[in-house]
């Protein structure tokens, strides 16, 4: 049997997946997906994918939701979130088999290195490689706030894990976002308080996500200035006045740091955040791996997903050792309209 | 020194009098006289202030004008130089599918579920539009939209013949079970309106009148123009019509659209790897629009969908899309119907009847 790409993913809300899979059957590349409900359908372990029929993984999601339902005699909140939280436990403990089960090597991106990254540690690697980063502190006490605003005029408070999603009682969702602190608003702020993640704000030109490609950097600048609502974070979206998102090329010795960055962590793939100020100075924010890349794949028309269809090819060729040049349905560019007017 | 920078994905196409600035991410378009045109390009190279030395004093007051508009539309921004990391968009198009839009025109006696169609379902299609010329039963409707739910595809239009029963609510909970559905057409319709289903996210288009056959399409209308990175790309290097289409005709043939009079076998004895193998089957894909006499002059080309069916000159396949009035060169409307010039064509297609 030939070895196999396989996708770990989920079976909806995946359009990432769902495109880098329908590029694969049109690209005529063989590929198993396995989604995080197909665990439920499985007799035994030994259905699980195995080391040898597999050549390279690609951990892009893990489920949606639990086909799973329970009850319980006696309704109660506390028993309920604790019970939910065992099941995610217990799924976690089947799925995370895989990661010792198949070979790191095989892996985009390790898994076990995703799975523990740390917000902390990037920011000190990256600042090791001479990659600017704000500046940022973990701080307990009003005091350590008011003598942080010496320095900068305003702080940013963020997650040192990631944002979470609410629900009130009325099933409203409210997102967590980063918010700033500056003399006005320090009289909210409590004498002490739980270890908090704080930032120099920058004042941002715009913003770039890169999405990061096996050495490769694809980027995209987002401009919401404009836009006194999302002035701290685009994830806020103002639907009504979209940001401007368009295609960027970061400088070259940029680009070489964060290739750096992403071998030191051994990630293929990922995407990272990055600040412009007023200045034109580059900030590095964070990274995440399993990122998302549809939104900086469509507004550059970058075709990203194309792109990582075969690079998982490439990987499974590679582990192969056949060296032959897939079918090529490349259509290249056109002259740009601009050059055409000239 | 103060510079404009432009957005990457507003793109600028020139025609034989205007310009068409298109927003490509906010999906609009302005348009431009190619003066105005004239000093944006300019203003790619050089600072505002060089741009009113070279356009001199006099224009000062029209070249801030400018700027201030495109400022204001979000379509740039100052700087204090024009940023070269804004590269600029690759226009490059493609699908991971040889056939991405399907046309069915339906006819009851077809069988829609024979191995010609799984075949075409098992390309990630990306649209499907089926006509209804006659009034058609709603389990009917119903039976033949559940054969697309296990596929890829993506959305589907349906062109229906008005009647009572098909009422909003009706048509609610028919786009609630088959949520692929996301535009409908009701033609014979008692009165011309909007209606908007399911959480007002699907157009119902009522119109009054009757689609009863293939002649109907074709018409190049300005409130059609889709500006979109999709389009706008497939345009520069595809016909942004027939480009990767099928179509399957009411007698079960299969054509590139209804309207053309060539076929490749009929759905119930041809396979769809057949007619991708068959070379005359892409003929029209690569005819774009910088290759279509007028067209090519036309600022709108790249927002425009064509039309091969259906031409000004039928013995020249390059030839304008006959069912658009608009001319680039004096930048007005007319009916095209009503064109001297298009005559000739309009009885050679034996459109006559259908037009008066
Ligand atoms: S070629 Fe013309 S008639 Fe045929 S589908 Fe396109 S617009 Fe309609
Ligand atoms: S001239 Fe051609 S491109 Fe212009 S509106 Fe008419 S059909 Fe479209």
């Amino acid at each position: 049997m030939s070895k196999k790409i396989l996708i770990l993913s989920q079976s909806y809300l995946e359009s990432t997946t769902d495109q880098v899979c329908q590029w694969m059957d049109y690209l005529k590349i063989p590929y198993r997906r396995l989604n995080g409900e197909d665990f439920f359908r499985f007799q035994q372990l030994s259905d699980l994918p195995d080391n040898t029929e597999t050549a390279v993984v690609w951990y892009r999601r893990k489920i949606a939701h639990f086909p799973a339902e329970f009850s319980l005699k006696q309704p109660d909140i506390n028993s309920q979130y604790t019970l939910k939280r065992f099941l995610v436990d217990e799924f976690n403990g089947l799925h995370s088999f895989l990661f010792h089960s198949i070979d790191a090597q095989k892996w985009l991106n390790d898994p076990l290195s995703e799975k523990n990254l740390n917000k902390l540690q990037v920011l000190q690697l990256a600042r090791r490689l001479n990659i600017h980063t704000p500046f940022t502190e973990v701080v307990t006490t009003k005091a350590k706030i008011m003598a942080l605003l010496e320095q900068y005029p305003a702080l940013i408070v963020k997650p040192l894990s990631e944002c979470i999603l609410l629900e009130d009682t009325e099933r409203r969702a409210y997102k967590m976002l980063t918010s700033t602190i500056d003399q006005k608003s320090l009289s909210a702020v409590p004498e002490t308080f739980f270890p908090s993640l704080v930032q120099e704000r920058i004042v941002k030109k715009f913003e770039i996500r890169t999405f990061y490609l096996d050495g490769a950097c694809y980027s995209m600048a987002i401009f919401s200035q404009n836009n006194r609502k999302t002035t701290d974070d685009f994830r806020n979206y103002d639907n009504h006045r979209p940001n401007r998102t368009v295609p960027y090329k970061l400088p070259a010795e940029l680009e070489h740091k964060l290739d750096q960055l992403m071998k030191i962590l051994r990630f293929r793939t990922g995407s990272i955040d990055l600040m412009v100020d007023m200045q034109g100075n580059y900030h590095f924010l964070e990274i995440n791996p399993e990122g998302q890349f549809g939104m900086v794949s469509h507004p550059c028309n970058y075709y990203l997903e194309k792109k990582f269809a075969r690079l998982l090819h490439q990987s499974v060729l590679h582990e192969k050792e056949i060296h032959q040049q897939p079918e090529n349905k490349e259509n290249a560019a056109p002259a740009t309209v601009f050059s055409e007017a000239e | 020194m103060e510079y404009l920078n432009i957005y990457a994905n507003c793109q600028l196409v020139k025609g034989a009098n205007m310009s068409l600035l298109c927003d490509l991410q906010m999906r609009r378009f302005y348009h431009l006289p190619n003066d105005t045109a004239e000093v944006l390009l300019f203003l790619q190279q050089y600072s505002i202030d060089e741009c009113i030395a070279h356009y001199g004093e006099d224009n000062r007051e029209a070249i801030t004008g400018y700027v201030d508009f495109f400022v204001s539309r979000e379509l740039g921004f100052i700087d204090d130089r024009i940023l070269p990391e804004l590269t600029a968009m690759e226009l490059t198009w493609d699908r991971f599918a040889d056939i991405t839009n399907v046309v069915i025109e339906y006819q009851e006696t077809i069988d829609y579920s024979g191995p010609f169609f799984r075949e075409l379902l098992d390309q990630h299609l990306e649209g499907l539009e089926i006509r209804f010329y006659q009034p058609v039963a709603l389990p009917e409707l119903r039976e033949l939209l559940a054969l697309f739910s296990d596929s890829t595809l993506r959305h589907i239009k349906l062109v229906l013949h008005y009647e009572k029963s098909l009422n909003k609510a009706t048509l609610d909970e028919l786009v609630k079970k088959h949520q692929r559905v996301k535009s409908l057409l009701l033609h014979s319709s008692p009165e011309e309106k909007l209606e908007k289903i399911f959480s007002n996210s699907v157009p119902v288009y009522h119109f009054t009148g009757e689609i009863n056959s293939c002649m109907a399409c074709g018409e190049i209308r300005a409130n059609h123009f889709t500006v979109n990175t999709e389009l706008f790309t497939e345009s520069l290097r595809f016909n942004s019509c027939l480009n990767r289409k099928l179509s399957i005709d009411q007698q079960g043939y299969i054509k590139n659209c209804p309207s053309m009079r060539e076929n490749y076998g009929h759905v119930a004895d041809t396979s769809l790897q057949a007619v991708l193998d068959n070379k005359t089957f892409s003929r029209y894909n690569h005819i774009r629009k910088d290759d279509i006499a007028v067209c090519k002059d036309c600022e709108f080309r790249h927002v425009c969908t064509d039309c091969r069916a259906y031409i000004e000159n039928p013995q020249d396949i390059y030839s304008k899309p006959l069912k658009c009035g608009y001319n680039p060169y004096t930048n007005n409307w007319e009916e095209w119907a009503q064109h001297p010039m298009k005559q000739a064509a309009i009885g050679w297609y034996g459109m006559a009847e259908i037009i008066k």
